[in-house]
């Protein structure tokens, strides 16, 4: 078993990654997932120690294996070499080494001998018109084949928007029905979109489950918290301008060379869950849209990725200015009563009052006194 | 018109204890006020652009105008209805009339914010005649001129009587002259305070929805036009009683019996006004256990009480009832007035008789009162002093005369 | 005998001027829309809550910041309008559904509470005031200007004023009133006709065109083409097309909120600077009711004080 997936990643055998290395990606994951620091020495030192790699199948359908070449594409340490270091990938289409009848045959084995216990990774959406017959691996559909390798999988995970919801090929008007894996199996999986999801949210993920046998926390549509709960609005660097109203108004123009605030050309950030602000995408400062000088493209989220044109913008999700709004009757300093001018007013009303009966008894006096 | 009294200059040590009190507190409120010029009005006052009046507005002008009203209500019994009996109480009537719209107009100088801009103010092209506060400001201004010139003949008569000879010739001189005008100026005196008061109540009619609607009516003009006389008489009464006892003036009670019938008539026109308004438009949803509906009933009271004290036997002969009566009328005037213009006034607005949620809210600062107080004191010092240097308040000679008793008993036996 | 004559003389003088000024101010009709008002709509349904309005204001106002410490940080935050402030945004609602963002700001009204109490027409309608400011024409835009020179800071249009638009400048010796005047400083050349006039800061930057700025009449068919495009999407009243007697700037919302959630006041077709004129005016009778009073009262007057003197 283990020689199996040793021979499938033949040609990306890591290259002499140091431990120190090693221990500070895996620390980085760790705060990625939202963990503390001594979880990352945890995850290096179980993965180092352990016995057994988890197994992990690993399935292509309609898509760019974007996801895959970006996850290989890592840059130093090669965070690509070292996920498949720390789990051992039984059957992966564009890695493998092997094809045809042995892959298919490494395939069944795997997953009969580690039924119940692998991981199964789904890249690419599944088509569902037409009995799925848009796509075919080995006389299978996809959809026969992601049902029955999820029917005895540990966990399944939907790397990329395509796997998650659809992606680039559900989009209008889908000619082949493209869904996502939740949507075929009918129940919610562990879902990382992005086009192409970035490779640490995967390694956060992998190594939480291969540490601590856990799942991070999900939002309802499987999405990791730690990755997925705020937008990219939230945490975008060209938040200042968005505050002080400084919008690009078309590409090129001075406010767009002055890295304002791409809102008014189309961005989605407002409405795009995601980290691609607080994670550098393959830990290349700067390569994502909007710090390229593009809007975000909403690439993560159903509906939006793919499916509103690029120049529309939409409202905000959850309008977190600086400061929080000021109400419709806001509070305006509200004049606290000083006890001396309450005194003061108390004083003089009451010697009015006082002086009002001591005269009028007074006058009654005289009156009597004369009658 | 034998009983008739002239009236004679107190005189008297003019810085005595009282009037060194009296011009202390104003000293304090001139240096507020000067603190204000300076500064502004944020730094000495709690006004905001929500309670953008303050106390100043609703109780140095309106207030203070009402009280001053008694120059316009004995005016009208003494000149135009005749009543020759009236003519003691005139002179002091005016002199407090003058007093207090003069402190009244520069109060309101105190509040503007750009004061230095009402040179305009006379300037006729510039006049939006929208503006009932235009028509208070012109009609108030051109009013404390009046009134003055209502107060020269004792300053004159004071002058023809004086040992200098100059300033006697001068007095003896332009008396006669004023007394030959005076009939026009008086008529003035009349017209113009019954535009004013109306419309002092014709000012709060445009903020409509932020006053609750028990206070907010079309009859607003009507009902501070009444109120203002109903305050006016009381604050005669009030006066003459307090010189009577400080002074010794002459008080004539069959007067006070006959006007407290007046008064009474006002006080009860006024309540069936109010009540009568807000029965007849469908206002009385708005009554109930709340703070608005106590507040309406105390007005209420406040001119009923008056009302029926007036009315009976031992109201008009009993001096002292008679004066708490007239107090209390001033109290039901004034209180309607504050309540009109601040208490019941929500910047936000009302709806069904509850008040929206603003997020302003108003108590007057120490600076505010204090100017209001040391204003006030003022205007009784200068009363003091006028009445002390000229021919004002009538004193009685006979200081054991009962006559006014037996005429209180001649007025209501028949 | 002469003088007093001559008195009477002066008194029917300054009776006749009164009696044409009241006169001129009885006629007081509701005041229609004018074809050329300019205005604003602003509709909360698109409103993002992102207040580059608000700091577009600022800068073309020239105001200073309303600087309010937070969080660590200094934000020209401001809670309400004030007088740093003549545009600010709202939010009404806890994020949920009916959340709506509230544009507040001058709303430039068909028949202005705060024109009708002026009392020297500082607060004017433009080309209808006592006199014009240097950029000032008669062209019957609607926008309500503020003439600082004719302002004795009397706060009168703070109370008059339905909408608590107008503000002052409570910590300064030498303050004014503050208010949004539709940026008509700003004319945009490029324009022509009336739109030319005025270039309101906050619709040039809007990012999604919640307000826009143009002639009321077009304003109204705009809003009343998003009423019928989408009515399950709005409110289906527009505010300030009859509310107290109309405004120019107008006000769209969701559907399920009301337009007083936003702070907007609950008015009544009459204008309060009709109602309120037409009562304090009414028993004037054209300036008639005060001559003939004054008259009547002199005579009365020196008659009585004649038989007086016959008397003693």
């Amino acid at each position: 078993m283990h020689n199996t997936g040793s021979d499938m990643i033949a040609e990306l055998e890591t290259k002499g990654v140091s431990r120190r290395d090693f221990v500070k990606v895996c620390t980085i994951a760790a705060g990625a997932v939202g963990l503390p620091a001594w979880a990352g020495e945890k995850m290096a030192e179980t993965v180092e120690t352990a016995k057994r790699k988890p197994s992990v199948i690993w399935l292509h359908f309609q898509e760019c294996t974007g996801c895959t070449e970006s996850l290989l594409r890592t840059s130093h340490p090669d965070l690509g070499a070292l996920i498949l270091d720390l789990i051992s990938v039984d059957y992966h289409e564009t890695l493998a080494a092997a094809a045809g009848y042995q892959i298919e045959k490494s395939l069944e084995d795997a997953t009969r001998e580690n039924k119940g216990k692998y991981v199964l990774v789904v890249e690419g959406a599944i088509p569902v018109k037409e009995n799925g017959i848009y796509c075919r691996v080995a006389g299978k559909t996809a959809v026969e084949t992601v049902k029955r390798y999820a029917a005895d999988a540990a966990a399944v995970i939907a790397i990329g928007s395509c796997a998650s919801w659809g992606g680039v090929p559900s989009a209008s008007p889908n000619p082949t029905g493209a869904s996502g894996v939740s949507a075929v199996l009918g129940r919610t999986v562990l879902t990382l979109p992005g086009c192409p999801a970035n490779p640490y949210n995967l390694l956060g993920t992998v190594l939480q489950y291969a540490t601590f046998g856990t799942l991070p926390k999900l939002d309802e549509k499987g999405r990791p918290e730690f990755a997925y709960k705020r937008v990219i609005h939230d945490d975008c660097p060209r938040r200042a301008h968005f505050d002080n109203g400084r919008f690009a108004k078309q590409f090129g123009d001075e406010g767009h060379r002055q890295g304002w605030c791409l809102y008014q050309l189309g961005c989605k950030g407002p409405q795009t869950h995601a980290n691609c602000s607080l994670l550098d995408y393959c830990e290349t400062p700067g390569a994502w849209p909007i710090g390229i000088g593009h809007p975000c493209v909403g690439c993560t989220e159903q509906g939006i990725g793919f499916n509103v044109p690029i120049g529309v913008n939409l409202p905000i999700e959850r309008p977190t200015a600086p400061m929080a709004y000021p109400g419709i009757h806001p509070e305006h300093g509200v004049v606290s009563a000083s006890p001396v001018a309450v005194g003061v007013g108390g004083a003089v009303i009451g010697a009015l009052v006082g002086a009002a009966v001591v005269a009028s008894k007074k006058l009654s006096a005289e009156d009597s006194r004369k009658e | 018109m034998s009983g008739h009294h002239h009236p004679r200059a107190i005189g008297g040590k003019l810085l005595d204890r009282p009037m060194q009190i009296l011009l202390a507190i104003f000293g304090v409120a001139a240096a507020t006020m000067a603190y204000r010029f300076a500064r502004g009005l944020g730094p000495v006052s709690n006004m905001t652009d929500g309670f953008t009046w303050g106390i100043w507005e609703p109780v140095n002008v309106v207030v203070f105008t009402g009280i001053g009203a008694g120059a316009y209500g004995v005016g009208l019994l003494a000149y135009l209805l005749n009543r020759g009996r009236y003519h003691p109480l005139v002179r002091p009537a005016v002199l407090v009339g003058a007093i207090a719209y003069t402190l009244g107009a520069s109060s309101i100088l105190v509040a503007l914010g750009r004061y230095w801009n009402s040179y305009w103010l006379p300037w006729l092209p510039y006049w939006n005649l929208g503006s009932a506060l235009l028509e208070v400001a012109i009609c108030v201004l051109s009013y404390v001129l009046v009134l003055w010139i209502e107060v020269m003949p004792s300053v004159l008569e004071g002058a023809a009587a004086s040992q200098a000879s100059g300033w006697a010739s001068f007095g003896r001189r332009y008396g006669p002259l004023l007394d030959k005008a005076m009939p026009y100026v008086i008529a003035l005196a009349i017209l113009l305070p019954t535009m004013h008061q109306s419309s002092l109540g014709g000012l709060m009619l445009i903020a409509g929805p932020k006053i609750h609607p028990l206070w907010h009516t079309a009859l607003l003009p009507a009902l501070f036009l009444v109120s203002c006389l109903s305050m006016g008489y009381g604050a005669v009464v009030v006066l003459v009683n307090l010189l009577r006892v400080t002074w010794k003036a002459k008080q004539d009670q069959a007067l006070f019996a006959e006007m407290s019938k007046v008064n009474a008539g006002l006080l009860l026109l006024y309540v069936v006004l109010r009540v009568g308004d807000v029965a007849l438009h469908g206002k009385l949803r708005y009554l109930g256990a709340n703070f608005a509906t106590l507040l309406f009933l105390f007005e209420l009271a406040l001119f009923l009480v008056p009302a029926v004290l007036f009315l009976t036997r031992r109201g008009q002969q009993d001096r002292g009832l008679h004066f708490g009566a007239a107090a209390l009328a001033i109290a039901g005037g004034a209180f309607y007035r504050v309540d009109t213009y601040l208490t019941m006034y929500r910047p936000a607005g009302w709806t069904d008789g509850r008040a929206n949620p603003g997020g302003w809210d108003y108590f007057p600062s120490l600076g505010e009162t204090v100017v209001t107080v040391g204003m006030a004191a003022l205007g009784i010092a200068v009363f003091i002093l006028v009445s002390r240097l000229f021919p004002v308040v009538v004193v009685d000679d006979q200081q054991t005369s009962n006559l006014g008793g037996a005429d209180v008993r001649a007025a209501t036996s028949h | 005998m002469r003088l007093s004559r001559r008195d009477l003389l002066k008194g029917a003088a300054v009776a006749g001027a009164a009696t044409a000024l009241a006169a001129e101010a009885e006629a007081r009709e509701p005041v229609p829309g004018r074809p050329d008002a300019l205005g604003m709509l602003f509709d909360s349904t698109l409103c993002v809550g992102c207040r580059a309005c608000q700091t577009a204001c600022k800068a073309a106002n020239d105001l200073p910041a309303d600087a309010v410490a937070a969080g660590g940080g200094v934000y020209d935050a401001p809670s309400d309008l004030n007088a740093t402030t003549k545009n600010v945004i709202k939010s009404f609602g806890d994020g949920g559904a009916r959340h709506q963002y509230m544009k507040q700001q001058c709303m430039h009204c068909v028949d202005p509470s705060c024109v009708s109490v002026c009392m020297m027409g500082a607060l004017h309608k433009e080309g209808e005031g006592k006199r014009l400011l240097d950029f000032e024409q008669k062209n019957g835009s609607g926008v309500v200007l503020y003439d600082k020179g004719l302002c004795v800071g009397c706060r009168y249009c703070q109370i008059g004023c339905a909408f608590n638009v107008p503000k002052f400048e409570w910590n300064d010796a030498l303050p004014r009133i503050v208010k949004c005047e539709l940026c008509r400083h700003r004319g945009d050349p490029r324009k022509t006709g009336p739109l030319a006039v005025a270039n309101p800061a906050c619709c040039e930057v809007c990012p999604r065109g919640a307000i826009v700025f143009g002639r009321r009449e077009e304003l109204l068919a705009k809003a009343r083409a998003r009423l019928a495009g989408d009515p399950g999407r709005y409110n289906p009243r527009i505010f300030g097309e009859t509310d107290g007697g109309g405004t120019q700037v107008l006000y769209l919302t969701a559907a399920g909120v009301s337009f007083q959630d936003l702070g907007l006041p609950s008015l009544p077709e009459e204008s309060s600077a009709h109602f309120s004129e037409t009562v304090s005016h009414a028993p004037y009778l054209h300036g008639v009711t005060p001559v003939a009073l004054y008259a009547a009262m002199a005579f009365v007057i020196s008659r009585n004080k004649k038989k007086e003197g016959e008397g003693q």
